[in-house]
């Protein structure tokens, strides 16, 4: 009944390198590293569903995550905000579940839950323990069959999200920085530039025939990838997954709109006053290499060597030799991970700073530092550290939050690859990163022109610091 | 815990839903026509995964717990020298010797101890809290008996550069001032202030004032008087080779000297009614912080506190949430909490609020612990908290660093072996009329701090209600 099935025997073993170099105390020398792969099963069901299962029996709970390819960037155009506000209508009522009596089932047989919207996907996750698997599955096959809600639950929802909004953007100071903000900036396509979180007005303005329609077009079994992660029997799972899930209808999905940006051929600068803010703030948006090719993984690499971590470039430079700041944030994908978005994508950084540091002076020690990786190959053993950095994090992000980390990269992968055994073969991908192509790649992708410069002004006694005077190196700190 | 990568978290969480439960919609499908969730079936058998604990001829305890199968392993030592004991005149000296101890070592300057971490897949963290110190990494398996050298290196022989010193009270101060315009930490300084006065747990937030003076013989002061084998718990967690850890340990702290015992100093919070509003002008929100001390985690109602907790206003489908979030829509992400330090504790309902509905809030959550001080909860929604409380439980263990945090907790408490072994059970064992005595005792609306941080003009006359105890009262 299975239209296409990977076994895990097609999972690529991941090929670990030896990886040390010089710098480590005491006891330095090469140490290898253990084989790591997780295993995973493909299959679709014949209404498009697609199903990935990976056991592991460390501990006796269960993840179930479903992912419909419906994130924030594709939402009607007249309802920004909206995509975020129907997540929250998926736990108002569904068929046999009436308004959170989905969030007591999951609570009251001893699990969390949670849901999130973002740039490509809307998921809906629970842990559970064990015995528990059936429980849940019946339970999201069920709001993927139908949506039972009416104007009280929405009303109910819109001020719920009002207040998300207020509490995480309107009330707080760098709310939305830079996360919501950088987007809008850098990006010229309505897609990836409008307001994610929405207007008020366009939340408020909601209706429950948007509502309806939204889940006709958007959640369907073709339209989603369901993974399993934890203590389950694999046979029986994929029991239960067709008899809830097997008896569902696809949709006729509308044709994805042009999401492509243009290259950017000219630094933009922006400049936004925060009345909240105590201390002005900084932010670097680059557009990113498009998702799998050579130059995203390279990139993937040099988010670690310019901000990942004290060791890092910029940290380097701009927290420990000049004390501009006390912290180098950023990454790739904000509202989540380098491996969970399918679009146009913004390589970060960002920081909090004194008035006494001009933004000039900032962007013009991040320009020079990131230059060396633009005009010479990469230090080896610099490459090398990032790769086991990079290791390092995706091995927690598979390990993390009760398999629900594990989830969301199967997922994913699923939906946006048709391939979640790419869990397995990523280190392999960055493996292949040459210092040649991290050069190519920066000198492309960290083009001064390919940047956006988002400046916070705080409050009233905003310092006119964007036109103040040519940024150097004089103003170091010791 | 430690992660190369360390600034994604909140902005994941940025746009999730945090839900709570109600009643069924009006319009939902009859009952008769709808389906009956399948059970599941039989509950598997969970165990706390084991550990050894074992104590260095120095003082120095060790917990070791391997876990799991991926290839990382959390090193984390948790030593007692937090805020608590920080001289007056220099609050945030805790905070400095922190950073300064990322700043390198006799042997190894800090670029050389960045680089030797991120080597292993890690990045060094210092966390300063009220009671202890934590310096971590989480480092890919086949590091586990360096990260161990390395973190006895840097807790044993620390440079404390005066070189760094003028940078790290900058960065500070700058995360004081940043802080400072944060609604919820203004509430939360504002709530610590009023219940704990004077005692260092009273102060969330130092001052310019208090960090500029601070030297580096106040830092190294610090160090010398709290830094210590006596003082320390090492933990290991996740997957690693025990014996080349074990041997790491022994080679790396046995010299540690053992350095003075704990010192003990536990608080006399308040216990009056008062209200304190800071005013926000134009602020869309107020942020409420109402609550009161309570029992301490060595109490033996302690378990059916945290239950009542869970129930009344600490879980989604608790009943402040129900009550506020999903029939008001009143706020987005309200919880009730038992926030604890050594052998203290108080419980607080904490929300962000509409403005307008700031009044209305307060009058549904203590209408919400007046309800429950009055009538027991219903047998099936205590076991609907029981049960989420028991599973939560598995979960809270299924993660090295989760691991790590349940016995550093036991053992920073004094809860015994036994605790986390009994503590299902316990849970299980809380009954509908424990609650409403749980209730009636320890959340004591007419003992309650309030603490509103919000636009003054427009909630003044809401929450005059509120400013003083009703006679009946008092």
């Amino acid at each position: 009944m299975y239209l296409t099935k990977r076994s895990a025997a097609r999972v690529l073993a991941l090929v670990m390198a030896t990886i040390l170099a010089g710098l480590a105390p005491a006891n330095a020398g090469p140490v290898s590293a253990p084989e790591f792969k997780v295993p995973v099963e493909y299959y679709k069901l014949p209404n498009g569903l697609r199903v990935v299962l990976s056991p592991d029996h460390t501990s006796p709970i269960i993840c179930v995550g479903v992912y419909y390819h419906i994130g924030f960037r594709i939402e009607p155009r007249d309802r920004t905000g909206f995509a975020h506000l129907f997540e929250h209508m998926m736990f108002q009522g569904s068929q046999n579940l009436g308004k959170m009596e989905f969030i007591k089932l999951v609570q009251q047989n001893g699990g969390i839950l949670n849901g999130s919207t973002r740039f490509d996907f809307t998921n809906y996750f629970e842990t559970l323990p064990a015995n528990k698997l059936e429980t849940a599955l019946w339970a999201e096959a069920d709001r993927m069959g139908g949506l039972a809600v009416n104007e009280d639950n929405l009303k109910n929802q819109q001020g719920v999200v009002g207040n998300e909004v207020k509490v995480n953007v309107l009330n707080s100071p760098y709310g939305g920085f830079p996360w919501l903000d950088m987007p809008q900036y850098a990006n010229t396509n309505w897609y990836n530039a409008h307001n994610f979180y929405g207007d008020l007005k366009d939340i408020e303005g909601a209706t429950l025939p948007e509502v309806q329609s939204f889940f006709k077009t958007y959640y369907a079994p073709n339209n989603a990838a369901l993974a399993i992660v934890g203590d389950f029997d694999p046979a029986q799972a994929k029991q239960f997954v067709a008899k809830y899930f097997g008896a569902l209808k696809s949709s006729q999905l509308p044709p994805q709109p042009d999401l492509t940006e243009p290259r950017q051929e000219k630094e933009k600068q922006a400049i936004k006053k925060d009345p909240l803010a105590t201390k002005p703030a900084l932010a670097l948006g680059y557009h990113m290499p498009e998702r799998n090719t050579p130059e995203y993984y390279a990139m993937g690499l040099i988010d670690e060597m310019l901000i990942e971590g004290d060791d890092s470039v910029l940290h380097q430079e701009l927290v420990q030799k000049r004390g501009y700041t006390g912290a180098v944030s950023g990454g790739i994908n904000l509202l989540g991970t380098p491996w969970n978005y399918d679009g146009p994508m913004l390589f970060i950084t960002n920081m909090i700073h004194d008035p006494a540091t001009t933004p000039e002076t900032i962007v013009q020690t991040i320009a020079t530092s990131i230059e060396p990786l633009r005009t010479k190959p990469v230090d080896q053993k610099m490459l090398d550290r990032a790769l086991v950095k990079l290791r390092s994090d995706l091995y927690d992000t598979i390990g993390g939050q009760g398999g629900f980390g594990l989830v969301d990269l199967l997922a994913s992968f699923a939906l946006f690859d048709d391939n979640p055994a790419r869990v397995n073969s990523l280190v392999a991908e960055y493996e292949k990163v040459t210092p040649a192509l991290i050069q190519k790649t920066a000198q492309e992708y960290l083009r001064p022109e390919n940047r956006t410069v988002l400046l916070i002004q705080p409050g009233a006694q905003a310092p006119p610091a964007a036109t103040a005077k040519p940024a150097g190196d004089s103003e170091k700190k010791q | 815990m430690t992660s190369t990568r360390t600034t994604k978290l909140f902005l994941t969480s940025a746009i999730f839903v945090f839900a709570a439960a109600s009643h069924a919609s009006a319009q939902a499908p009859a009952a008769s026509q709808k389906q009956t969730p399948p059970p599941g079936g039989a509950a598997k058998p969970f165990n706390v995964p084991a550990h050894e604990s074992y104590t260095l001829p120095n003082g120095m305890r060790v917990t070791l717990v391997p876990y799991g199968n991926i290839p990382k392993v959390a090193v984390s030592l948790a030593i007692r020298a937090g805020n608590l004991n920080e001289p007056q005149d220099v609050l945030g000296v805790a905070d400095i010797t922190g950073e300064l101890l990322k700043e390198g070592t006799k042997t190894l300057s800090s670029q050389a101890l960045a680089e030797a971490v991120a080597q292993m897949g890690s990045s060094l963290s210092v966390t300063v809290g009220a009671d202890e110190t934590a310096i971590d990494v989480d480092v890919l398996s086949e590091y586990g008996g360096r990260a161990v050298t390395l973190i006895s290196d840097v807790a044993m022989h620390p440079l404390l550069p005066e070189s760094e010193l003028a940078r790290l009270k900058a960065n500070l101060l700058r995360q004081v001032l940043v802080a400072k315009s944060r609604p919820s930490q203004m509430a939360l300084a504002r709530f610590r202030k009023l219940l704990y006065g004077d005692h260092p747990y009273g102060e969330i937030l130092p001052t310019e004032a208090s960090l500029k003076k601070i030297t580096i013989d106040d830092a190294r002061k610090f160090y010398a008087a709290n830094y210590g084998a006596e003082r320390a718990h090492l933990y290991v967690a996740g997957k690693f080779d025990v014996a080349e850890v074990k041997k790491a340990i022994a080679a790396g702290f046995s010299d540690w000297s053992k350095g003075t015992p704990p010192v003990l100093n536990v608080p006399h919070p308040k216990t009056e009614r008062l209200l304190d509003v800071t005013d926000r002008p134009g602020a869309p929100q107020s942020t409420i912080y109402v609550g009161l001390p309570v029992i301490d985690p060595t109490n033996p109602d302690n378990i059916p506190l945290t239950v009542t907790n869970a129930l009344l206003g600490g879980s989604f489908s608790s009943r402040i949430t129900s009550n506020i979030r999903e029939q008001k829509g009143y706020t987005y992400s309200p919880t009730s909490q038992l926030s604890r330090r050594y052998h203290d504790a108080y419980w607080a309902e904490i929300a962000d609020v509409t403005t307008a509905a700031t009044g209305p809030s307060l009058k549904e959550i203590f209408g919400e612990i007046d309800r429950l001080q009055k009538e027991p909860p219903g047998a099936a929604e205590l076991k609907g908290i029981q049960s989420y409380m028991s599973g939560l439980f598995v979960i809270q263990n299924s993660t090295r660093q989760a691991l790590i945090g349940q016995l550093r907790n036991v053992d920073l408490q004094g809860l015994g072996e036994d605790y986390l072994k009994n503590y299902v059970q316990r849970v299980n064992a809380v009954t509908p009329e424990d609650v409403q005595r749980m209730t009636a005792k320890y959340i004591k609306p007419e003992q309650m701090t309030i603490v509103v941080v919000g636009d003054k003009s427009k909630i003044t006359d809401q929450l005059a209600p509120y400013a003083a105890l009703p006679e009946t009262a008092k």
